[in-house]
């Protein structure tokens, strides 16, 4: 700073430097202090009434007053329009949807109906979309009280309880989704969970091989998306991206898919290819990280832009005290923000609600970063206790850091 | 906080650009008490207002400033009979101003100032806000409220429809002995920045004459050496750390981290080979500017309260001087006494400055290559 400051000709160097730093760095802060001041103060009055403003998103009107009051009366109306906006939340990675999904369903969760069951179902898959896992399972557990037959609640159980890592009754749920579902939806609930539980191998030979002829569309998407993930655990990226690309052939709207094979892609330095398959999602959260490491990987300057939208996506997150994003966070924190400490944190709060094998890579990587190998405890006992195999893991299990 | 603060400011040129990162549905409310009266504001999203009032007169799915405008009496009943505010029991009377727009980084916003006569003064503040949530149940009223020089936070909706503040009795002693003693903590644990000082202060009891160390004659000259040192470290840390807790200068941790490192290298090997003898405190002040960064990057992790910004920083900054007084008292005494043993000229400084300088390298390396 002082370098900026001119030369006093009429003292001594040696005697100067110090005022003259201090000269310039209040010049600076007096300067910068007033910019902040007046940039804060954002609100404004648009110079013309044809400016718009915003957009109303198409099927957003659904949720306004007049259907709101044939949905208060009218399960008919209210649970297929839950479902279209859950549908609206997964296509646009919009939350705002869940959030009008939650508002058809709110009369219909309480008081005694036949349409209850339904209802507490729908409303489990918002709780679990926002990561509320724990509420989501409560819900699961009155709709299979009140209907012990309800496929997609035992699915939707199973799932929770995958991404918790509580392996063990995952499966028992798996096996309850019996006959009223396709074989092959069995076989992918449990051969899933084999995989994660030290039959890596076994399990994606049995799923690689098993027929797939007559199996509904959204159904093999979903086998592709778990043999690409077993794939790249096993280190044989070349067959996972293979199974990635035919599952996004199959449902290009899968953002789980689509932020997987972007990883995959980013793991191989692959950035140009990782801007081409998100090309267009900078709307959602995790897709936008993957461009902004993407770029940053391309050595394109900061992307001041994206990182802003998701500094402050992270930062009213946290505000509203929820944790929808924290793994995303941690990451952001970690490769972007590069402030391993702050990332540890994030790292250390989420794999306290979800244990994918993602959740463990950050928890780890963060540990490492920060120079706290121990804060990466929980990952590696899981890693033990469970048998996980993940070749992506073991860098960061060999070596005990110093 | 921080960073939500930092793009309000980034807001108006990001939103120009059209997409954005969705995140769920927010209202901000900003009141500020001053006696029965209180100022503030609150924002809703234009996207929002449209769902609860109907602003798009021509169902072209755009809104405009003008259809906005236009519907401004029925967006001012609609907060008026959506929030209520209170001072104890006794109900506030909101009056709204003039209708404007924020643009936030996730769109624009319908920005509605206000003013709340309450009848009563204020002692505790009971917020009831119910907004959006029978449209949209997660949509929630994010509350900054502030009373003098104290600020407060709160989430509302859901199951929180309702909060109480207690305004008469301001937490600031504990927000600053919070921050005061993360300062202390801070150095006291990230050895960096002692030994650092510490490197500098070990020759400040001797005197260099013809290539060799000599004990100071009195205590005087030791105890003024030591006084510049430190003074400078303080005065120069404590200028940077300021310029980036208010997001003035901000540097890679990367980069200032192991700057850190190499600065410590510099002045440990400066007690081996000496070139700087009489004018240490120069070091200290060009590298404190560093260590000023990389105090900053521990104040960041722990963010400033809003309304408290310059307390806590004070209060931060103030923890950090009381906790290297207490190693300069606790050292250099001794360090005095022992002046003239041969010992600590002919081990301590040499063994001391190369153990100093080992750790610091390997510091270095560790952080420049982030291994």
């Amino acid at each position: 700073m002082s370098g900026h400051s001119p030369p006093d000709i009429r003292a001594p160097a040696h005697r100067a430097w110090m005022p003259g730093a201090l000269r310039h760095a209040i010049a600076c802060i007096a300067m910068l202090m007033t910019a902040y001041a007046t940039a804060a103060a954002a609100a404004y009055t648009p110079g013309s009434d044809a400016q718009v403003l915003a957009i109303v998103p198409p099927g957003s009107a659904h949720a306004s007053l007049a259907t709101r009051q044939v949905a208060l009366r009218r399960p008919d109306v209210a649970l297929p329009l839950a479902q279209f906006y859950i549908g609206r939340a997964r296509v646009t990675g919009d939350l705002r949807y869940l959030g009008y999904a939650e508002g058809m369903l709110t009369p219909w969760l309480g008081h005694p109906s036949p349409v209850r069951p339904a209802a507490l179902v729908l409303h489990a898959t918002i709780l679990q979309s926002r990561h509320a896992f724990d509420a989501s399972l409560v819900e699961l557990s009155q709709a299979l009280a009140l209907q012990p037959v309800n496929a997609q609640a035992w699915l939707t159980r199973a799932t929770v309880l995958r991404v918790q890592g509580r392996y063990a009754l995952a499966m028992q749920s798996c096996e309850h989704l019996g006959p009223t579902v396709e074989p092959v939806i069995t076989q992918l609930c449990v051969q899933s969970l084999q995989a994660l539980t030290g039959h890596l191998g076994e399990a994606y030979a049995e799923l690689a091989s098993a027929p797939h002829t007559g199996v509904p569309r959204e159904v093999r998407a979903w086998r592709d998306s778990e043999l690409g993930e077993m794939a790249e655990r096993m280190g044989n990226d070349s067959a996972a991206e293979q199974w990635l690309r035919d599952g996004l052939t199959l449902k290009p709207e899968d953002f789980y898919m689509r932020t997987a094979y972007a990883d995959l892609l980013l793991r191989h330095h692959r950035a140009a290819d990782t801007l081409r398959l998100l090309s267009g999602y900078d709307a959602i959260e995790p897709m936008l990280l993957r461009i902004v490491l993407a770029r940053q990987m391309l050595g394109r300057g900061e992307d001041t832009r994206g990182e802003a939208l998701l500094a402050n996506a992270f930062a009213v997150e946290e505000q509203r005290g929820e944790a929808i994003h924290r793994r995303e966070q941690a990451r952001f924190l970690l490769d972007v923000e590069r402030r391993p400490a702050a990332a540890l944190t994030a790292a250390e709060q989420d794999i306290a609600v979800q244990r994918e094998p993602d959740d463990l890579m950050i928890l780890l990587r963060a540990a490492q970063a920060a120079r706290q190998p121990d804060a990466a405890a929980p990952a590696r006992d899981f890693i033990v206790r469970q048998h996980l195999q993940d070749v992506r893991l073991q860098p960061y299990l060999a070596t005990r850091h110093p | 906080m921080r960073a939500a603060a930092r793009l309000l400011a980034l807001g108006t040129l990001l939103f120009a650009s059209g997409v954005q990162a969705h995140i769920a549905s927010n209202g901000f409310l900003v009141a500020k008490v001053a006696g029965e009266r209180i100022t503030g504001s609150i924002e809703l999203a234009v996207r929002d207002v449209e769902l609860a009032i109907g602003v798009d007169a021509n169902h072209d799915g755009r809104i405009t400033w003008g259809e906005l405008r236009a519907s401004a009496p029925r967006l001012d009943q609609y907060i008026a009979r959506h929030l209520h505010l209170a001072a104890q029991s006794s109900p506030c009377t909101l009056s709204f101003r003039a209708l404007e727009v924020n643009a936030r980084v996730d769109g624009s916003y319908a920005f509605l100032p206000w003013t709340a006569r309450c009848g009563a003064p204020i002692r505790q503040l009971n917020v009831r806000y119910a907004l959006m949530q029978d449209i949209d149940p997660s949509h929630r009223g994010l509350l900054t409220l502030t009373a003098g020089r104290v600020a407060q936070t709160g989430v509302l909706g859901g199951s929180t429809p309702l909060l109480s503040f207690d305004v008469a009795h301001p937490s600031q002693w504990r927000t600053a002995l919070e921050y005061l003693q993360a300062g202390i903590w801070h150095i006291w644990s990230g050895i960096d920045h002692l030994l650092f000082l510490i490197s500098l202060l070990l020759p400040a009891v001797l005197l260099r004459r013809n290539g060799h160390w000599q004990p100071v004659p009195s205590a005087r000259p030791a105890f003024l050496g030591i006084l510049k040192v430190v003074t400078a470290f303080t005065l120069a840390h404590s200028i940077t750390l300021s310029l980036a807790a208010f997001d003035i200068i901000r540097l890679p941790s990367r980069l200032t981290e192991s700057l850190i490192a190499a600065s410590i290298i510099v002045a440990a090997l400066n007690n081996l080979f000496p070139i700087v003898t009489e004018g240490r405190s120069r070091i200290a002040f060009s590298f404190g500017l560093l260590h000023g960064f990389g105090f900053a990057s521990v104040l960041a992790d722990m963010g400033l309260p809003d309304g408290a910004r310059l307390l806590s920083l004070v209060s931060f900054n103030f923890g950090i001087e009381v906790g290297q007084l207490a190693v300069v008292l606790l050292v250099m005494p001794v360090a005095y006494l022992i002046r003239c043993e041969l010992l600590y000229r002919r081990v301590v400084l040499p063994i001391g400055s190369t153990a100093i300088a080992l750790l610091a390298s390997v510091w270095l390396v560790e952080r420049a290559f982030v291994l």
